[in-house]
């Protein structure tokens, strides 16, 4: 493979450049609160780069809830959308990926008008995870490539850039007095440390494994998996009426999770995936599996939020661990 | 066939009017509405049908033209109940068709068997049309519809057509009064089917119907020697935006959407009964 574009950016630098990126453009990145999330920035020093995000990006390219279209008798009318320009800094590796991952699918599978109007207007810059920031991490067990603008190597009192795409290299032309020759990085020094915990990403033959039973019995169906997860896309769309005039109002579409009982439930009422044993492995068999059928990668980043912020911490890459060690014993 | 009526640039899930040409109440609770919506498809494909404010529903499209589509609808939901409202000149919104339908053109050549229960017959009656209007390219017709009972009799006017023109086989699960039901026979669909299908020679086979029925329906086929790629079946999930993002009518990966409704039963089989 051939070596990134590579520079070198003083801290110093790294604030003018984004201070000049914040110029027609809002800044969203990583900010530590009660939790850390991805918020619009208005002074760079309250950018959080010390642990990873308890909350993914998902939602600046697929809101909680988002309007589709307005309708009254007539009809359904889109609402003419102008979307900010906007540019995220700190977005990790499994972040990245995952807006990679949902790119496949809202704009090349669906070619979803909303989700490619806030998609398109973005800048990504990534920041690179010298080590595992979080004990659940697996990034570097699914082989996930580079897919950023810019990438953002922290060091004592620097930072090394790469470049991953045409808008990156746009940027460092324009901004090419922030931005000094560098060596491009090792193998060694791009990969993560301690984020290859995932032993088996192909878990086709442990469908009916008993040892999904530990983590199911502990399973709340209360979909803080899902909600975390910076790939599930599952969502629902209503009608939402006004009280004024009830012929009016807006088609709207929120999340959903596919570990709710009434996730798959029809008219009539019969529900499919009844039990929470396989609406557990729904989850985790489309995000390994069935994902991958398709479009030959996994859903799934390996971020693990959805074990750090599961209300009982199942700890399915462990389960997934046990089952393939038991196969070596027998 | 993946006509969805729209270019790549459009919103895909934009609802367009149309307007309703027809308004025909099948049964207590079932009715059929035919849209001048003039569009290409294939039998057992669906449109999503909307009622601003009310919201949206899948329905499998009943009719073969390009003319016009027929939607027969069973009031079952918070949808439907609004849809059976409408009247002849009402404005309806629609956008599709999705999904996969019935191979018919991969099928030319083969004895064909169909099986309906209750409202699972609507997907089929759009395979019948389309069955008369290439009568040649197909050998033999049987159909095995089940209704619950003879008040439940959907397409009664088409019934009669069917009997002239196929082997229709009519059951009602139950007659108390021993009303009028074509051959008039009383007992669930799979005896007719045991007693008048012989052999798999040739022979393809459409179910659609309650998901205990469809299985009833396969065990006897496999009785019979039937190969599970010798059966189509058309599978129900509850969706929203019918173009395989939204996940809710997901089988195991198989999105009901895009890569049915109607499926092979050897490429669903291991999966349908999660």
């Amino acid at each position: 493979m051939p070596l990134m574009e590579t520079y070198r950016q003083t801290k110093a630098d790294w604030k003018r450049f984004l201070e000049a990126l914040m110029k027609g453009r809002e800044l969203i990145a990583p900010v530590k609160r009660d939790l850390v999330r991805f918020e619009r920035v208005k002074d760079i020093e309250d950018i959080h780069l010390k642990s990873m995000s308890y909350f993914p990006a998902k939602h600046w390219f697929f809101p909680e809830e988002q309007t589709l279209f307005r309708f009254s008798k007539k009809g359904f009318e889109m609402p003419k959308q102008k979307e900010p320009r906007r540019v995220f800094f700190g977005l990790r590796k499994c972040d990245l990926n995952a807006i990679k991952h949902q790119d496949m699918v809202f704009i090349k599978q669906a070619k979803d008008p909303y989700y490619k109007a806030l998609r398109k207007k973005s800048l990504l810059l990534g920041y690179h995870c010298r080590t595992a920031p979080s004990p659940f991490c697996f990034c570097e067990s699914l082989g996930l490539p580079d897919f950023f603008d810019l990438l953002y190597y922290e060091r004592k009192d620097h930072f090394v850039v790469e470049v991953g795409s045409a808008k990156g290299k746009a940027l460092v032309k324009k901004y090419g007095r922030w931005f000094h020759a560098e060596k491009g990085l090792t193998p060694e020094q791009r990969r993560i440390k301690n984020a290859d915990t995932l032993e088996e990403t192909d878990i086709g033959r442990f469908y009916d494994h008993p040892g999904w039973k530990e983590g199911v019995n502990l399973c709340l169906s209360c979909g803080a998996c899902t909600a975390l997860c910076p790939t599930c896309y599952c969502h629902s769309i209503h009608d939402e009426v006004t009280v004024a005039d009830p012929g009016s109002g807006e088609r709207k579409r929120q999340w959903s999770s596919c570990q709710l009982q009434g996730f798959t439930k029809v008219a009539g009422g019969h529900v499919f995936r009844k039990d929470r044993e396989s609406r557990f492995k729904h989850r985790i068999y489309h995000q390994l599996e069935w994902f991958r059928e398709k479009n030959k990668v996994p859903l799934c980043t390996g971020c693990g939020r959805c074990i750090q912020g599961c209300p009982t911490r199942i700890d399915w890459v462990s389960m997934i661990n046990r089952m393939k060690d038991d196969e070596h014993r027998t | 066939m993946t006509n969805t009526g729209h270019s790549q640039e459009e919103n895909p899930l934009q609802p367009r009017p149309y307007r309703v040409r027809e308004y025909y109440r099948e049964t207590p609770d079932t009715f059929t509405l035919t849209i001048d919506m003039a569009v290409d498809h294939d039998p057992g494909q669906f449109v999503q049908v909307s009622l601003p404010g009310i919201g949206e529903s899948p329905i499998s499209i009943c009719s073969d033209s390009r003319k016009f589509i027929k939607l027969n609808i069973r009031e079952v939901g918070r949808v439907t109940r609004e849809l059976a409202g409408l009247r002849k000149g009402d404005t309806v919104f629609l956008r599709g068709p999705y999904g996969k339908g019935y191979p018919m053109e991969q099928l030319r050549g083969n004895d064909l068997i169909i099986v309906g229960g209750g409202c699972g017959i609507a997907p089929l009656k759009g395979t019948i049309d389309y069955i008369e209007n290439h009568r040649e390219a197909y050998g033999e017709v049987n159909l095995f519809i089940g209704y619950r009972s003879p008040k439940d009799i959907i397409f009664s006017r088409e019934l009669e057509e069917w009997q002239q023109k196929y082997h229709l086989h009519v059951m009602v699960d139950q007659n108390p009064a021993g009303e009028f039901c074509y051959d008039g026979r009383t007992g669930f669909v799979t005896e007719a089917i045991r007693e008048k299908v012989q052999d798999n020679r040739n022979k393809v086979v459409f179910i659609c119907g309650p998901p205990v029925m469809m299985r009833a329906v396969i065990g006897i086929l496999q009785e019979k020697g039937f190969n599970d790629d010798q059966i189509f079946v058309s599978a129900e999930r509850l969706m929203f935006c019918a173009i395989g993002v939204c996940c809710h009518c997901m089988i195991k990966g198989k999105f009901t959407c895009i890569d049915g409704p109607v499926f092979r039963y050897d490429q669903i089989k291991e999966d349908e009964q999660e």
